[in-house]
């Protein structure tokens, strides 16, 4: 346990100076200051427009900065030759892998916490919102730290045994097609013309890729219409999907990157 | 002495594209005892790090068996009591050498700051143990390295290539303290290919070469075999052939030259010689260095490919 302790807050020192994820944090934080603003000319009506504006920057970042944080991170290890002198300290892989993991997800949820506390900021003193408002514009970010989490396990998965540029795209593949995936499963399916066994297929691929769509709740687009009867077991839910998936993506790269040659 | 480490036919076999299998260690049969300071060298390429990594536990051997200091290779168990230093090693950079300590300590379930704190001062860098890595010298960076393999006061420590790419006072420095680490009790498994630095440390050397070992011993054993030269004047042709029996002569334009293995009874030569009323001008002593044992041992095993193998193994 303290191993993992170790390599993970390393990893979330060394996570907190690149430079490029700091650029990308900054640019964010930037659009997240202009946006209420800009909201101070438009009518009360926008409000929603807006939170939605400020939900699409913070989670299209997270993305991003949760992709480019773990494609890299054991690959760099390796490089570096820093991996060996950790390997033969008595710590195992599935130490190093989880260390570097837990790693990435804290220096993720720093990042996202720096985001999110602006915009509550920027949103509190420009719009005045009322406290139910407040809670929803709180709330959803955690949920997207589950969804961010998952995307860095899907990522650290692939990268145990391909290259960084590579896994660049299929991890930014996979989430596209995950936070489409319930309309595009809906279309496919009530489609009138689609074949009964192509139903099955599709009904099979959408459980096995990981849903996305799940963890934007409030997002029009992506569920239009629906209304959460139950938000506490709606969180639980998904929060749990979330854990399970990274719990097998996690086991997995262990499995890899034990059998590997570093 | 119990064995350090023993090796019984370890192979490495790597595919490649264009050559198809190779063994890059091939049946290594190695024999380390306790308390030395070993080297193990060769060439580049030849297999030392692919054989230190085996031995580690960090990539699996194709086939064979390895023991170190007793236990099976790939017991993580014994990573409690050894330590590794790899080859042109780079650190977290972020980190001062304080915290880089405490980091690698922690990695062993222990937190001592003392303990840091007094590795940094045994390695010479207690005054820059706030600076970060990567305001580190090359050396600095090696030395700290040093520190952090001595955390868990192993018994056994592998160090790749210690000195390589650092100025002559550097190595001066890391080759005072893996001399300390003897002194302490310790096992030194050093890999080089710079000879004259082993030559000054090593009690017992190995050397590969193409994943093979070429030669295995102790030091002084392997570099018997030196020769002596002795300038003579004033003698004549037949007694100075008459000496020459167990080495050679050569013709100076003042005298002889004679070369002799320096196991011969060289106070037999001057005996005769001053008897004749003949005079020594100089005895100089040939040492066999350990370069030339290396160039012969390769050369003997690949000929032709000598002379850049030497200009490697030259420092
Ligand atoms: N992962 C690998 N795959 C294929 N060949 C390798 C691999 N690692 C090392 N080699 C080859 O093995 C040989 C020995 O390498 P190495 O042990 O690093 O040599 P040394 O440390 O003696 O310089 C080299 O020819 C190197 O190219
Ligand atoms: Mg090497």
């Amino acid at each position: 346990m303290n191993a993992i302790w170790a390599i993970a807050s390393s990893t979330v020192g060394e996570a907190i100076r690149r430079k490029v994820l700091l650029v990308i944090l900054l640019i964010a934080l930037l659009l997240l200051s202009i946006i209420p603003a800009l909201g101070v000319l438009s009518a009360r009506s926008e409000m929603s427009a807006m939170i939605s504006t400020i939900f699409f920057v913070i989670r299209f970042t997270s993305a991003l900065i949760a992709i480019i944080l773990t494609i890299y991170m054991i690959p760099n290890e390796i490089e570096r030759r820093t991996i060996y002198t950790i390997l033969c300290k008595p710590v195992q892989r599935w130490q190093f892998l989880l260390g570097k993991y837990f790693g990435a997800v804290l220096a993720l949820a720093l990042m996202m916490g720096i985001m999110t506390a602006l915009s509550l900021v920027m949103f509190w003193f420009l719009k005045h919102p009322d406290a139910s408002k407040m809670a929803e514009v709180a709330k959803q970010p955690i949920l997207y730290l589950v969804e961010m989490s998952l995307l860095a396990a899907i990522a650290i998965f692939f990268s145990t045994f391909v290259a960084p540029l590579v896994n660049f795209f299929i991890s930014t593949g996979l989430w596209l097609v995950g936070t489409v995936l319930n309309p595009l499963y809906d279309s496919f399916a009530t489609n009138p013309q689609t074949a009964p066994i192509m139903k099955t297929m599709a009904k099979l691929i959408t459980s096995i890729l990981p849903n996305f769509a799940n963890y934007d709740v409030k997002n029009p687009i992506l569920h239009p219409g629906v209304v959460i009867q139950n938000e506490a077991s709606y969180y639980l839910k998904t929060v749990g999907y979330g854990f399970m998936y990274i719990a097998i993506l996690l086991i997995l790269g262990i499995v890899v990157f034990d059998r590997r040659e570093v | 002495m119990a064995a350090a480490i023993e090796t019984k036919k370890l192979t490495k076999t790597y595919r490649s594209r264009q050559l198809g299998k190779i063994n890059v260690v091939n049946e290594l049969d190695l024999h380390v005892e306790e308390g030395e300071i070993f080297g193990f060298l060769g060439p580049n390429g030849a297999g030392k790090t692919t054989t230190i990594k085996m031995l580690l536990g960090i990539i699996y051997p194709t086939h064979g068996e390895g023991y170190v200091l007793g236990r099976e290779i790939g017991d993580m168990d014994v990573h409690r009591v050894i330590s590794y230093l790899p080859e042109r090693p780079y650190y977290y950079e972020h980190m001062t050498g304080f915290e880089l300590l405490k980091f690698y300590d922690s990695l062993f379930g222990n937190h001592d700051p003392d303990k840091c704190q007094r590795l940094l001062e045994r390695v010479n860098l207690a005054g820059d143990a706030s600076k970060t890595i990567n305001q580190y010298s090359k050396g600095m960076q090696q030395r700290v390295g040093l520190a952090q393999s001595l955390l868990n006061d192993p018994k056994l420590l592998f160090l790749d290539e210690p000195t390589g790419g650092l100025d002559p006072i550097a190595h001066r420095e890391i080759r005072d303290l893996i001399l300390s680490f003897r002194d302490e009790g310790r096992t030194v498994f050093i890999s080089s290919h710079e000879l004259s630095e082993v030559e000054l440390i090593c009690d017992r050397v190995a050397i590969i070469h193409k994943g093979e070992i070429a030669r295995q011993g102790r030091l002084t054993e392997l570099l018997k075999g030196g020769r002596i030269e002795i300038t003579l004047q004033g003698i004549d042709e037949g007694l100075a052939r008459k000496l020459a029996t167990g080495g050679t002569l050569h013709n100076l334009s003042d005298g002889y030259m004679l070369d002799m293995p320096e196991e011969e009874d060289v106070n037999a030569v001057v005996d005769t010689v001053r008897s004749a009323k003949g005079s020594i001008v100089s005895m100089v002593p040939r040492k066999k260095r350990l370069e030339d044992l290396f160039v012969e041992t390769v050369r003997a095993a690949t000929p032709g490919a000598a002379p850049k193998l030497a200009a490697e193994g030259g420092v």
